[in-house]
């Protein structure tokens, strides 16, 4: 065995701290290390599933904020009929909400919902584009949650606990399976509108090594922090500087006899293959201007219609999770007015992704998740000090998630929620149950996938959550 | 060696639970370690079931006696007999019965080759190993380190301290020997990054270099550690551990002030304060006898607990997590003990209960987190001197407005005091007999009859008042809100900018509810919305002036109220964030008429209805003071002072911990849940550990004191451990976080007992302990690794060779800057902008902006980085500093492209470089072999060989040449906004000089402590 794999071996040892030392460094597929040894053991080269996967990469549409289900996907007459009614006492219970008192009126929605497609899914007139593709999506309609503040409530989805420090279901998933982008990060963040409620915390890989961390792109000039060089320095200085750093590096490492000078040494020529390939992942020119059109994609803009198609060019460079954060959906007042502009900049795009997703032959095998942290109240929320009415306030207890692609059943509907949409009454899936499915989804135990942390196995899913297996194609 | 690394292979497996698989190999049977090759495999693959959890099938496996005994089936071990043991079997998968582990993957062959041979040679199980039962209660890092004997090495010679010996004994036993020393430079190099976390100068390794005598090192050491450099190098870790950070987290992520906290620490450091003393200040530091401004800073450490300010929420829930948080982080710092995981159950392999953790809970759970003023002599003459020309303008008012009155009577005394008169009725100051409110926290009664609310600042409060008014009819009742220094923005309200909100307020006398009709108040909206019956509607003022104001309520009907019936009177503040009213005094008149509110205190109001001859001297001066503060006569005198009283400099803010005088209710949490409350429990420690001092209140005093009691058996072991690890890469117990019995075993265990016992002996002392580590021979040896040393040891365990680590986040910043000769000196103060990429925190929540610094303060050490935990600093993170959202005992080093990225490409590295280039043409010889030696020099300490020399000189001439006939290309490249060239310069030479630089300080050896 040479130096080389000993060090690997070692840093396996050593992780819980140190695996992040083994880092990107060996992405360079195929080739040698400075010991002219094959890059073996790499936890972020492709791995085999626990068993055979029907997808083999997520989308994830974070829709950050909480829309309201009620005025999207659920159609509720009785809400029409005791529209400016109080809520029934025994209805609420002992729910606790953030702004609204116990007794607040029931509103009912502003939009018109019809029905689509061949499995007849009933949508308001918000969604005019996923009316269109109804049939390829399965809509869950009765998920629920245990949190109802934004920032816990978002970083329990993403991580299992609304306690800080665990990792996210990106790292989890590039863990499990590696990726197989040879020069991007596995797991790819991209935001719109604003900020989210969690922060960092959302797609931070805890106690994971951080090379599994979200790596978040921006969406205006340079996709990836400091990928551009310095003024004055072009590509040729870049190239050559790397080759003196390069071989000043090789020179101590061969009096010195650290393997983490390799490491380093592989590290700096990934870095310079992301400054390479980074800019023609985020050149749309190669895109028409159909398929441009179809996302309402503008080259050079900020916008989720943006992330949705730089989203399909990164899985087909291989990126293992993409999540796309839209955070302005928090419609605590006029949820009418409000929703017209988060549909307006989210329907056409994400519609768009899926069908060209389909087009192109990739909807098979990737998995695209729709939903945001919690759902919104039949209860109207009327705040004249904060300036708020026709608002609607957080609801834990119900809302609707979307999937579509690899190894759901398209044009179902699982779920059901009572005649004022506030309680679940058929098929609750927890956001646990969502974690565990789309870990099933990619071919992985969401009991098996643990990670031994201060003396305790942790996974994602925390000590909870069961495979939806009503929704499995 | 290829057994080694299987052996090595396998317990990865065992111990981290990869997904990747292993190779299969040849079976071997060398002596079998229970704890380090067995045990682990037990606990991956058979605690959860057969652990202290569960026992599937009544069979344990976490102490060998009960292993022996075994379960239904019988001895799951016949010592000497693999063939016969029920438990290599199962995990064959032999005869009928499901291979063990049944949900789980099989047992690799190599552990089975293990499992077997370890039976085989007899099923060897040490005592301490056990973790059933009482065993545990016997766990090694649970008993008193008891100090060892220094053990005898045959190479006296090489042993410097004690430290050596033991790590000599150990390498003998493995038959190794120790590496030869560092030579002078890697040593100075070394040590100064360890102590100061800063590179020598050229300078400085000259002189030691040339510096013969024998105390050459000690002197160099000594002068470390009174480098004040030293106290941020030392106090950053402790930062990690108290999860400093500059905003307050969540999604509002406000930003907070603590920083003189940092100062504290440093200066802790630097002062070499005893840690039994450090640890005392920071945890209790408010209950000491007559506690210093200092100490009470001190409390800071527990104030760095995140606060959530998302709108409805419920601050008790995330007070509650913030103990949460105080409680792991306190046990993770002192005890190195997951206490945190009995927060829902009692803890699975320690001997913690669920009761134990929220008795541990109680002792951090009655204070009350308020903010202080941090002295400063200079501020305090600024603001006496601005104070005195203030008075000394007043003093002249009565003067100036009576000359100006004589030519406007309107608005003289007399007729501001007629006008007045005219709105004022009999006001009665009445007595609160009783007052509570609905959550715990402070109400104090004040001499002038108001009530001050002050510790908790929940939403949705209510306030329950009563008075014994006496026999009177009640025609109107006035409640005044008073302004208090303790109030923030100075009140009256509790809104951070001293705003507040009344939704509801109602008075009964009797038994009978008062009819409250025209609300009028001189401030804020909708005054009628307090007595509309509506708790979601209020009368809001949404910022406070510390200025004292009311609202009047007239009775409908007045019946009359006889003495003993009393009144009581309720105030609803409804809403989901801190509006409450600080600080207010309830009155009552019988007056008749139409009483409505007068824009003046209650007193003034019935001076003014007293004939004049009736009134006081001390009434008259407050109503000549009152008449001089509003009468328009003085308007031009009010802005004076308005603008001198805006001029007074403000203290700096700090957040600590304040001792609550009523004790609050501490319950156990069912699963952990906010609202799931359980019995109620008294504070205490876990029963595992000695007692809290007898005959002592049992509050955070106490418990500091015994976290460093001669008696605790983790605090002196966790935190030597933990600063060895900080020199060599890794803790003697590589868990530092953990002690217990999931923990791992120590590598050196009596090393380990003689660092703790000696650091008690040295009365605490962290510098004596720094001094006895880095004068060991184990430190000073060359950290230059053969491959089969390499092979042999690879995380360096045994120690025989010095430790080779890339430096932390902060100092890989330090290193460029100080090289560059761009790094500001200063010590202390508040946290600065350096420039990060453009679009960081415009993704955060908050979106709060990042004022760049310009000038000294771009260039400050990296621990001064504006920490915004939503939007963390890219450099930073991305080399592993932690992310502040709870305690961090040990960083992750890790190495990525994007740290490659950063140190290429960020503006702070490159204009490093510029000023490395800089400094090198100024400071450095004119020829070019000189200013490469320089350069590399100054980035390494060492001289660079004739290869690396000849690299570095063809690479300059070949960009030198590009950038004579590229000048704009060389400007672009040499100089910034922030790095100005020296005065005629030879720009393509300097950018030459830079693109060299850039190289240097992205050498894996610049920022490494080899």
């Amino acid at each position: 065995m040479n130096l080389h794999q000993t060090t690997r071996r070692q840093l396996f040892k050593d992780c819980g701290v140190g695996l992040g030392k083994i880092a990107l460094a060996s992405l360079l597929v195929g080739t040698k290390d400075a010991f002219g040894s094959p890059a073996i053991d790499n936890p972020l080269l492709p791995r085999q599933p626990h068993f055979p996967a029907k997808a083999k990469r997520v989308i994830y549409l974070f829709m950050a904020g909480a829309p309201s289900q009620l005025d999207l996907f659920e159609n509720k007459p009785a809400l029409v009929k005791f529209d400016g009614q109080p809520i029934p006492a025994e209805v609420v219970k002992d729910q606790r909400y953030a702004f609204i008192e116990k007794n607040a009126a029931l509103m009912s929605s502003r939009f018109k919902f019809s029905k689509h497609g061949q499995c007849g899914a009933e949508l308001s007139e918000m969604l005019p584009h996923l009316a269109e593709i109804v049939d390829d999506l399965t809509f869950i309609k009765s998920v629920h949650t245990d949190q109802f503040n934004h920032a816990p409530a978002q970083i329990f989805v993403n991580t299992g606990s609304a306690q800080l420090g665990r990792p996210s279901m990106g790292s989890w998933v590039t863990y499990g399976l590696g990726s197989e982008a040879t020069d991007l990060p596995g797991f790819v963040v991209l935001q719109s509108a604003k900020g989210t409620s969690g922060g960092p915390a959302n797609w931070n890989c805890g106690f994971l090594p951080t090379h599994h961390q979200g790596v978040p792109f921006h969406g205006k000039g340079s996709p990836i922090l400091d990928l551009v060089n310095p003024p004055g320095i072009d590509a040729r200085t870049q190239r050559e500087s790397l080759d003196l750093i390069h071989s000043l590096d090789q020179r101590r490492l061969n009096a010195v006899g650290d393997p983490e000078i390799s490491t380093r040494i592989s590290a700096f020529e990934l870095a310079y293959r992301m400054q390479t390939s980074a800019p023609e992942l985020i050149d749309f020119g190669q895109e028409s201007k159909a398929t441009l059109d179809m996302y309402g994609a503008k080259p050079g803009a900020a916008s989720f219609a943006n992330n949705c198609l730089l989203a399909r060019r990164l899985i087909e460079r291989g990126v293992r999770f993409v999540q796309l954060y839209h955070e302005d959906w928090d419609h605590h007042s006029d949820v009418a007015g409000s929703l017209r502009r988060s549909c307006g900049a989210t329907d056409k795009p994400a519609a768009a992704l899926i069908k060209d997703l389909k087009a192109r032959g990739l909807l098979e095998d990737t998995l695209v998740v729709w939903g945001g942290e919690f759902g919104r109240t039949p209860m109207v929320e009327n705040n004249a000090v904060l300036g708020r009415s026709k608002g609607r306030d957080h609801h834990p207890q119900a809302f609707t998630m979307w999937m579509a692609g690899g190894g759901v059943k398209p044009g179902l509907t699982l779920g059901a929620t009572d005649d004022l949409g506030f309680h679940i009454i058929a098929d609750p899936v927890h956001v646990h149950d969502i974690q565990a499915t789309i870990l099933h989804l990619l071919g992985l135990g969401h009991k098996k996938l643990t990670f031994r942390f201060q003396g305790r196995d942790f996974r994602l899913t925390d000590v909870a959550g069961e495979v939806v297996t009503k929704i499995l194609a | 060696m290829r057994l080694l690394t299987l052996i090595i292979l396998i317990l990865c497996h065992g111990l981290i639970g990869l997904p990747a698989s292993v190779q299969a190999a040849e079976p071997a049977a060398p002596p079998i370690d229970f704890v380090t090759q067995i045990q682990p495999i037990l606990k991956t693959a058979c605690y959860d079931c057969h652990g202290p959890e569960k026992q599937k099938g009544k069979l344990r496996l976490d102490s060998r006696e009960l292993a022996l005994e075994g379960g239904g089936s019988g001895p799951a071990i016949v010592p000497g007999k693999s063939g016969d043991s029920y438990l290599i079997k199962r995990i064959l998968g032999e005869g009928d019965e499901d291979r063990m582990p049944i949900k789980r993957d099989p047992l690799t062959p190599e552990q089975v080759v293990l499992m077997k041979a370890w039976v085989d040679q007899g099923a060897h199980w040490p005592d301490h190993a056990n973790i059933a039962g009482a065993a545990i209660a016997k766990h090694w890092a649970y008993q008193k380190p008891i100090r060892p004997e220094i053990p005898a090495v045959k190479n006296t010679g090489w042993v410097r301290n004690p430290i050596d010996a033991f790590v000599l004994a150990r390498l003998d036993k493995e038959k190794l020997s120790p590496s030869p020393e560092a030579d002078k430079v890697a040593l100075i190099r070394r040590v100064t990054l360890d102590l100061i976390g800063l590179p020598p100068t050229p300078a400085e390794v000259d002189a030691f270099v040339n510096d013969s005598s024998a105390a050459a090192y000690d002197q160099l050491v000594e002068r470390l550690l009174a480098n004040p450099h030293y106290g941020e190098r030392w106090g950053r870790h402790w930062l990690d551990l108290a999860r400093y950070a500059d905003s307050n987290g969540y999604e509002k992520d406000r930003t907070r002030s603590i920083w003189p906290y940092r100062d504290w620490v440093i200066d802790a450091f630097n002062t070499d304060m005893p840690f039994d003393q450090f640890t005392v200040e920071q945890i209790a530091g408010d209950l000491l006898p007559n506690a210093t401004p200092r100490q009470r800073i001190a409390t800071g450490f527990h104030r760095n607990t995140m606060i959530n300010e998302e709108g409805g929420i419920d601050v008790e829930e995330f007070r509650y997590k913030a103990i949460v948080d105080r409680v792991q982080t306190t046990s993770t710092t002192w005890l190195g003990t997951t206490l945190h995981c009995a927060q829902c159950h009692n803890h699975k392999y320690d001997p913690i209960t669920q009761k134990e953790y929220y008795q541990f809970y109680a002792l951090l759970n009655n204070a009350d987190e308020p903010e202080l003023n941090v002295p400063s002599e200079a501020i305090d003459q600024k603001r006496k001197a601005t104070l005195a020309k203030i008075a000394n303008l007043e003093a002249g008012w009565g003067a100036i407005s009576k000359k100006l009155a004589t030519t406007r009577p309107a608005e003289s005394q007399e007729a501001w005091e007629k006008v007045v008169a005219a709105k004022s009725a009999h006001w009665k100051v009445l007595e609160p007999v009783k007052f509570s409110r609905n959550y715990g926290g402070s109400i104090a009664k004040l001499p002038d009859q108001s009530l001050l609310f002050t510790g908790d600042n929940l939403y949705r409060d209510e306030y329950k008042l009563e008075f014994k008014p006496g026999d009177a009819k009640i025609t109107a009742i006035r409640m005044e809100l008073l302004p208090d220094p303790s109030q923030p923005n100075g009140g009256p309200g509790r809104s951070p900018s001293g705003g507040w909100l009344v939704s509801e307020f109602s008075a009964t006398a009797g038994t009978s509810p008062l009819l409250l009709h025209h609300a009028s108040a001189d401030v804020g909206k909708n005054p009628e919305n307090a007595i509309d019956g509506k708790r979601d509607t209020h009368w809001v003022m949404t910022n406070g002036d510390a200025k004292p104001h009311a609202i009047v309520f007239q009775v409908k009907d007045p019946p009359s109220i006889t003495a003993d019936a009393g009144l009581s009177i309720t105030i609803v503040q409804n809403y989901h964030q801190q509006e409450n009213v600080g600080r207010l005094r309830i009155s009552v008149t019988s007056d008749e008429g139409d009483i409505r509110v007068s824009g003046v205190l209650a007193d003034i109001e019935s001076t003014l209805l007293l004939p004049t001859e009736q009134r006081t001297a001390a009434q008259n001066l407050v109503l000549r003071d009152q008449y001089l503060f509003v009468t328009p006569l003085l308007a031009t005198e009010h802005k004076k002072v308005a603008d001198l009283r805006k001029s007074l400099p403000a203290y700096s803010t700090t957040m600590v911990m304040q001792e609550r005088a009523v004790p609050r209710v501490t319950n156990i949490h069912r699963r952990g849940e906010f609202l799931n409350l359980g019995a109620e429990v008294t504070p205490n420690v876990p029963a595992v550990l000695p007692p809290l001092a007898a005959g002592q209140p049992r509050n955070r005093l106490t418990f500091a004191r015994w976290l460093v009691s001669a008696e605790n058996p983790l605090t002196p072991r966790v935190v030597m451990n933990r600063t060895w690890g900080l020199y060599f890469g890794r803790g003697i117990v590589r868990s530092a976080e953990d002690f217990g019995a999931m923990g791992e075993p120590a590598s050196h265990p009596e090393l380990l007992d003689w660092l703790a016992t000696e650091f008690i002996q040295r009365k605490w002392s962290q510098k004596a302990m720094h001094r006895l580590i880095v004068s060991s021979a184990t430190y000073r040896q060359s950290s230059v690794v053969s491959p089969a040393l390499q092979q042999r040891d690879p995380a360096n365990e045994l120690l025989a060779r010095g430790p080779r680590l890339r430096v932390e986040a902060e100092i890989v910043r330090d290193i460029s800057l100080s090289v560059a000769g761009l790094l500001t000196d200063q010590i202390g103060g508040p946290s600065v902008f350096p420039p990060q990429p453009e679009g960081v925190g415009a993704m955060s929540y908050s979106n709060s902006g990042w004022p760049t610094s310009t000038g000294s303060d771009r260039f400050r050490r990296g621990m001064y980085t504006f920490l915004r935990r939503t939007s963390p600093n890219p450099q930073l993170i991305t080399f592993d500093a932690p992310n502040s959202e709870g305690v961090c005992s040990r960083r992750i080093r890790s190495d990525t492209p994007l740290q490659a990225l950063t140190t290429l490409n960020d503006t702070a590295f490159v204009e490093a470089a510029q000023g490395l280039a800089r400094r090198v043409m100024v400071e450095g010889p004119k020829d070019d072999i000189g200013r490469a030696t320089y350069a590399f020099r100054l980035c390494v300490a060492r001289s660079p060989d004739e290869k690396e020399l000849g690299q570095l000189l063809a690479f300059h001439s070949e960009h030198l040449a590009r950038y004579r006939e590229h000048v704009e290309t060389a400007k672009l490249v040499a100089v910034s906004e922030s790095v100005k060239p020296p005065a005629d310069v030879d720009l393509p030479q300097l950018a030459a000089w830079t693109t060299v630089s850039r190289a240097l300080l992205n050498l894996d050896e610049t920022i490494t402590k080899e």
